[in-house]
């Protein structure tokens, strides 16, 4: 008969005489394949079977590729930023702007959204190294409520409450279910090159530096390290991986509305994303953008109206539920890893 | 012979009092400097000073003949200076062995040190202080003494010429206070290094120190030998209150 045993860090199935063992690691070769090849297929699949799913699967992963970023912001700064969605803004608006200008494509708008993204980035850097606490998440949670304020003084240049439109689009292949897969993939590469990077990052002596300075920044400068050069550069290339995103969502839609990207809401479900995926793991940000996506699918079709009420309670229920979030069930038997997570601060 | 150390009238001011006055000493290669005083005569905030953790209010501190009143604290780290806390501060999220890492990546410059290398010097100070076999415990999971001993890894991973240690007997059993003792003696033998050595029980520095350095109120009371310095009526006097013949 066929029995099989749950040990601590795999499962043994024996058949007769035979033994199989699997390891249970997320990032062992096999288990790896195998999350890798279902994200790669599920476009696929849900090409021919519901092609709506491949927008919630988009939604997912650019959850995650903020998430991510917004995680290294964290972790490298030591300080719990309130405000990515402001960099989606400048990146957003910045390929808005130009392409309707100049009717410039994805391609040609991408460096100058990063140029913006890097230049607001290093003229608000200073803020990670005068402000700490709540002084840093009050300044950082107005940013982008200033700049949504800004779009609606001018609205012949950002168009507040309409939006821009007429940005040409991501790709056109004439047919929309094709876009939709095509970016899709899209989505799906961007993801992985950011959990990529930021992995490899985190897991490099710059990681180990800044997982030193969220622990104690004044430890941490004591002990050779250069904390002002780590923090800016930390914060300069997660803010700019995030103005991608905006480039991202405003070629995406052909449209950007700083009024769907700017306010507390969108915030709110980036900060969950990367809480219920487990306070900033950068493996956590890809389960939590996966699961908030598709839940928030699954309550708008099931849930109707009482959807915008239940949603927030259930995350909230999860929050209490899962301190350490979903990547925390399989970090607690790992604690020799020192990947850093966020270190909550009065 | 130039001083490894030289702190020229150091001054710190918070507000309206004032916490180091005036004080000078020099520190010289391969002694150890005993810092007494009684409760909070200044002690600690002198480390500070130097370390670069506090800004100086007036004064000048030359390591090697090179100025460093200014210099941010890692800068001053790369110049060799290191320091332990008098109430150990560990990273709570990290485990002992990635502790020593992050400051042996950090600490003094080395030409092409790759992690790895960084990897097997965090090793050999971890094994030094005696936590190889706890690496991979995080510290907040280590005990008080444990954690003595981390900081004394972290700091002697930076390769410093010059070490900072605060109070380290506060906290300790007799026991363990003893090997503590023994173990900086160790670390000052086999790697060469210079200890400045702030302590309350003075049994200690009478055995360990070459000279010994005596501040109240933020002013130097008296410099010399252990023996000088324990005769010294003023600082028998600021650790026993006036009149103390009296009564002896």
């Amino acid at each position: 008969m066929v029995e099989m045993e749950l040990k601590r860090d795999r499962i043994v199935i024996r058949l007769g005489t035979k033994k199989w063992e699997w390891v249970l690691e997320p990032r062992y070769w096999r288990n790896t394949l195998i999350w890798v090849v279902v994200l790669f297929l599920f476009p696929t699949v849900s090409y021919f079977v519901s092609p709506g799913l491949i927008n919630t699967m988009i939604s997912a992963n650019i959850y995650a590729a903020i998430a991510m970023p917004l995680a290294l912001l964290t972790i490298g700064t030591g300080r719990m930023n309130f405000g990515p969605q402001f960099y989606i803004g400048v990146g957003g608006y910045t390929a808005a702007l130009l392409s309707i200008a100049y009717g410039w494509g994805p391609l040609l708008t991408l460096p100058f959204a990063i140029l913006m993204c890097i230049v607001a980035a290093l003229i608000f850097s200073p803020l990670v190294l005068m402000a700490r606490g709540l002084y840093y998440v009050l300044l950082t949670l107005l940013l982008p409520l200033v700049f949504l304020e800004v779009t609606f003084i001018y609205p012949d240049i950002f168009k507040g409450d309409t939006g821009l439109f007429g940005i040409v689009p991501l790709l056109d292949t004439g047919n929309a279910k094709n876009n939709f897969l095509f970016i899709g993939y899209l989505s799906t590469v961007i993801m992985f090159a950011y959990l990529w990077i930021i992995n490899k990052v985190l897991k490099s002596r710059y990681g180990l530096l800044m997982a030193a300075i969220n622990d104690d920044e004044d430890v941490a400068h004591s002990i050779g390290i250069n904390i002002s050069k780590i923090k800016i550069i930390a914060f300069v290339s997660a803010c700019t991986m995030i103005g991608i995103i905006g480039w991202f969502y405003a070629h995406y839609f052909s449209s950007f509305a700083g009024i769907t990207y700017l306010p507390l809401t969108f915030m709110l479900k980036i900060l969950l994303v990367l809480m219920i995926g487990g306070r900033a793991q950068v493996f956590g940000c890809v389960l939590g953008g996966y699961f908030i996506a598709f839940l928030e699918m699954l309550m708008i079709r099931f849930m109707g109206p009482i959807q915008p009420v239940l949603f927030p309670i259930i995350l909230l229920v999860l929050l209490f539920v899962l301190p350490e979030g979903l990547f925390g069930l399989y970090r607690k038997r790992r604690y020799r890893e020192y990947l850093p997570t966020i270190h909550v601060r009065r | 012979m130039v001083p490894l150390l030289k702190v020229s009238n150091l001054v710190k001011r918070f507000g309206g009092i004032v916490a180091v006055n005036d004080v000078s000493f020099e520190i010289y290669k391969g002694e150890t400097l005993g810092f007494i005083g009684p409760n909070g005569a200044g002690k600690s905030t002198v480390v500070n000073c130097l370390t670069g953790y506090l800004p100086a209010t007036a004064g000048k501190v030359e390591m090697n003949g090179v100025d460093i009143s200014h210099m941010k604290p890692h800068e001053r780290t790369h110049m060799g200076l290191a320091r332990t806390y008098q109430i150990p501060r560990p990273f709570p999220e990290l485990t002992a062995l990635t502790s020593v890492l992050a400051s042996s990546i950090s600490g003094k410059k080395r030409i092409n040190q790759s992690f790895q290398d960084a990897m097997y010097d965090a090793t050999h100070y971890l094994e030094f202080v005696g936590l190889f076999s706890k690496r991979n415990i995080l510290a907040r999971d280590l005990t008080f003494y444990e954690l003595r001993m981390l900081e004394l890894a972290r700091a002697l991973a930076t390769t410093p010429q010059l070490i900072f240690i605060d109070e380290v007997m506060a906290g300790l059993n007799p026991g363990e206070a003893k090997s503590a003792v023994h173990m900086i003696r160790r670390a000052k033998e086999e790697f060469g290094i210079t200890v400045f050595w702030i302590e309350h029980v003075m049994a200690v520095l009478m055995e360990a120190a070459d000279r010994i350095v005596a501040i109240n109120y933020g002013a130097k009371l008296a410099e010399g030998t252990p023996e000088e310095v324990v005769n010294n009526d003023e600082v028998v006097e600021a650790y026993l209150g006036r009149g103390w013949r009296e009564y002896a």
